[in-house]
């Protein structure tokens, strides 16, 4: 019986061999070389690639993250394909593929490149899995990034985050203000930046319970200053709804975030600001007040 | 069987009103405020890290009873309460071991104030180490004794020395620490030291400045005319300025509103604005799309404030205050002085004319605030003429360098003829290239040909700064015209 079962096992392997695109083997080495223009020739090899065998993973997702525009003339059909967003599609394709290989690999691999036109064809792709793909894996892997103790992980994660909020804030909002209590101080700092981003009314509750907590007894109840300062800085990016908050600060005397919301409240250029300021301005300086006792 | 249930229950009501009872404790314990019975105040704990932040720490007036003593010493909420300050004046030996004992509690510091001496701070380095003084007295209390080695033996104080008094000054950094403090209080009276949060009005004078409302020039000129911390009164002259500039982009912004549009085409408005309108980064200029763009949110809502702020800052109250603090004799730091020459350049007041020529003649000035008035002269233009053709004529190298390109910077006739007729007739060659610099500002045919001239009168002498010059001059002149 064991023989039986490794002998299949053996036909299945040099069936896969024998069906190993070589296109794309042949890509993936070029990548691999030091040979002049190797990307622009591995890309050629991507796309072979893909006309044999469609269905492919490697061969969208290589090609996603080869295929520059640098390569080619402007406005040529070549130049046009080679656009982020047809880079994010090649990537989404692959995803498509293998869900969870790609889901990963976008996230904790692809974000991380220093290349921009990677990471916004990327961000592409995330978006189009978050619109028809599986998006409850898609914000899980994404939690689990912003929470991750990688620093690039988690500026990653708030920078996609933000950007899906901006188009669903009812689903993404909720999730930056639970990460709010998490336990970690940078994936709350993301996740306050990430709520800027956003910019949406429905997060200045959160966020103005944050900045309060500065006066709370208890040192464990208290935000860390920083995170706290970019919650003001947050509430200003959301502007609008969010300026009475703004002016609360200024008015609370007790507040070490003053300065910062006036900074903010400077840049919204609204007019309710003027009259706190102008309060503000008609403090007492410094002086010694005798205080009589009976 | 009633009965045993009830006596059942008994203690679960018990444990029930404990619980309650704690979590109201621990609610009222997490207040971060308090009232103080006896001075009738409610103070409220600063947020943490204002400590950390602004170096500040103490307790916020949140507000006073009517008639209490808090009130009644006109404290206003608001004040940061940093130190608590209690004097224990010295009439005996014994009021001196007491008030001694009292002060050096807690933060083992102290400070005394002898007769005809500046006061002195006695620290301590550990609790329940001694002062080394010992006195005696009634009615005046005198040093007898100082101990070598004591802290006192390191100071000035001298055997024969009068006592005073004994201040203790206790910083407060929580809440607990005010209630702490003045709980041991015995004295009848005492002082706060309440601390200024300059960041916030330093703030909220620049954020004034950036929005340009009207109301905001009255607070500003009165903190300007008013304060005694420079950092704020420097803020409140920039913000004055910025909005000098901004008014006189009203009618640009007149153009905008009266249309009721935020986008109008560039080409139907005057170049000079828009050109300012957009460094101050109000507007976007497309010169392809031939569009001007108002920029949100300061260029759009400017348009609905630009007449308001450009009727009061006319009203000639802040000319008349730039002029009177460009003069070094009553505005001694220098920033403050550009910044109102700056203004005066802006408004180009004619009253103004004065007092610029009696800084572009000060020699105690700075040449760079010198040259500045001269700047804001030619600003004004040509009703500064004549003042500037008297400060060149009657005045020294530096005044006559500074008159001159004011001159050539204003042009027309009598500034030219004024200007050539001191080149022809100047033999040093620092003014002479001065004048020259001038003329060729002007560049008119009278003034090209004046400097011909000069360049055939120096034709021979090739080491002459004034024929090198000459010759560059008349390079950059062709390379102008062609």
């Amino acid at each position: 019986m064991k023989k039986i079962w490794l002998a299949l096992a053996l036909i299945l392997f040099v069936v896969g061999c024998g069906t190993q695109n070589e296109n794309l083997a042949k890509g993936k080495e070029l990548i691999k070389s030091d040979k002049r223009r190797k990307e622009e020739r591995a890309v050629r090899e991507f796309k072979l690639a893909l006309q044999q065998q469609i269905d492919s993973a490697e061969a969208h997702y290589l090609l996603g993250y080869y295929n520059s525009q640098e390569f080619y003339e402007p406005n040529t059909t070549d130049w046009a394909e080679a656009s982020i967003t047809e880079r994010g599609k090649q990537m989404f394709l692959a995803y498509q593929e293998e869900q969870r290989k790609y889901l990963e690999r976008l996230v904790f691999e692809t974000l991380r490149d220093d290349d921009l036109d990677i990471q916004n064809a990327a961000l592409d792709a995330l978006k189009r899995i978050y619109k028809q793909g599986d998006r409850k894996r898609l914000l899980s892997q994404l939690q689990k990034a912003i929470k991750s103790s990688d620093n690039r992980d988690r500026h990653n994660a708030h920078w996609v985050l933000g950007h899906l909020g901006k188009e669903d804030p009812g689903t993404i909002v909720p999730i930056l203000v639970k990460l709010l209590d998490h336990r970690r101080t940078e994936t709350r700092l993301n996740a306050v930046k990430a709520l800027g981003e956003v910019g949406s009314e429905q997060a200045i509750p959160a966020l103005a319970a944050l900045i309060e907590s500065g006066s709370a007894r208890w040192k464990r109840d208290r935000e860390e200053p920083e995170v706290r300062q970019l919650a003001v800085e947050a509430l200003g990016k959301i502007g609008g709804a969010a300026v009475p908050e703004l002016v609360k600060i200024v008015q609370n005397k007790g507040s070490s975030l003053r300065v910062d919301a006036i900074r903010a409240l400077a840049v919204l250029g609204d007019e309710k600001v003027v009259e706190p300021l102008l309060e503000a301005l008609k403090e007492q300086s410094s002086r010694d007040v005798a205080i009589p006792l009976n | 069987m009633q009965k045993k249930i009830r006596w059942f229950n008994r203690p679960r009501h018990l444990v029930f009103i404990v619980s309650l009872l704690i979590v109201l404790m621990v609610g009222f314990g997490c207040d971060n405020q308090y009232y103080d019975e006896r001075l009738k105040m409610q103070v409220q704990q600063l947020d943490s890290d204002l400590k950390d932040r602004w170096s500040t720490s103490g307790v916020v007036v949140l507000s006073t009873t009517p008639n209490g003593p808090a009130d009644k010493a006109q404290l206003e909420t608001g004040e940061l309460i940093s130190y608590v300050i209690a004097e224990y004046p010295v009439q005996n030996a014994g009021d001196f071991n007491s008030a001694m004992k009292q002060a050096l509690d807690e933060d083992n510091n102290f400070i005394l104030y002898l007769k005809e001496k500046p006061p002195l701070r006695i620290a301590l380095r550990r609790r329940g180490d001694k002062v080394g003084l010992s006195v005696e007295g009634n009615g005046t209390v005198r040093v007898t004794q100082i101990q070598p080695g004591t802290p006192a033996a390191n100071t000035d104080i001298q055997v024969g020395d009068i006592i005073e008094k004994i201040v203790d000054e206790r910083k407060i950094y929580s809440l607990d620490d005010y209630k702490d403090t003045l709980g041991k209080l015995s004295k009848k009276q005492f002082t706060f030291r309440t601390t200024e949060l300059i960041g916030v009005k330093i703030a909220a004078v620049n954020a004034l400045g950036d929005l340009a409302d009207v109301r905001a020039i009255e607070p500003l000129v009165d903190i300007f005319k008013n304060s005694s911390e420079f950092s704020l009164r420097k803020g409140a002259i920039s913000s004055l300025q910025r909005l000098v500039e901004l008014s006189v982009l009203n009618d640009l912004f007149q153009q905008f509103q009266s249309a009721d549009v935020n986008q109008l085409p560039a080409d139907s408005l005057q170049p000079q604005q828009l050109e300012s309108a957009a460094i101050l980064g109000l507007l976007i200029v497309d010169r392809t799309e031939n569009t001007a763009t108002l920029k949100a949110p300061f260029g759009t809502q400017f348009r609905h404030r630009s007449e308001a702020l450009y009727q009061k800052i006319n009203e000639g109250q802040l000319a008349e205050l730039a002029q009177e603090y460009i003069q070094i004799e009553v505005e001694p730091e220098q920033e403050i002085r550009r910044a109102c020459l700056a203004i005066i350049g802006i408004l180009k007041p004619i009253s103004a004319i004065g007092s610029l020529i009696a800084v572009l003649e000060n020699p105690t000035e700075i040449p760079g605030i010198r040259f500045q008035a001269g700047l804001a002269l030619s600003q004004i233009g040509q009703p500064a003429v004549d003042a500037l053709i008297t400060a060149f004529e009657k005045g020294d190298t530096s005044t006559k360098d500074i008159a001159a390109s004011a001159l050539g910077g204003i042009g027309g006739s009598k500034a030219r003829d004024q200007l050539i007729k001191a080149l022809e007739s100047s033999t040093e060659s620092a003014i002479q290239l001065t004048l020259v610099d001038a003329i060729a500002k002007i560049s008119d045919v009278t003034s090209i040909q004046a400097l011909e001239r000069q360049l055939q009168q120096y034709q021979q002498d090739d080491e002459s700064g004034v024929r090198i010059f000459l010759d560059e001059v008349f390079r950059s002149l062709e390379f102008s015209n062609n």
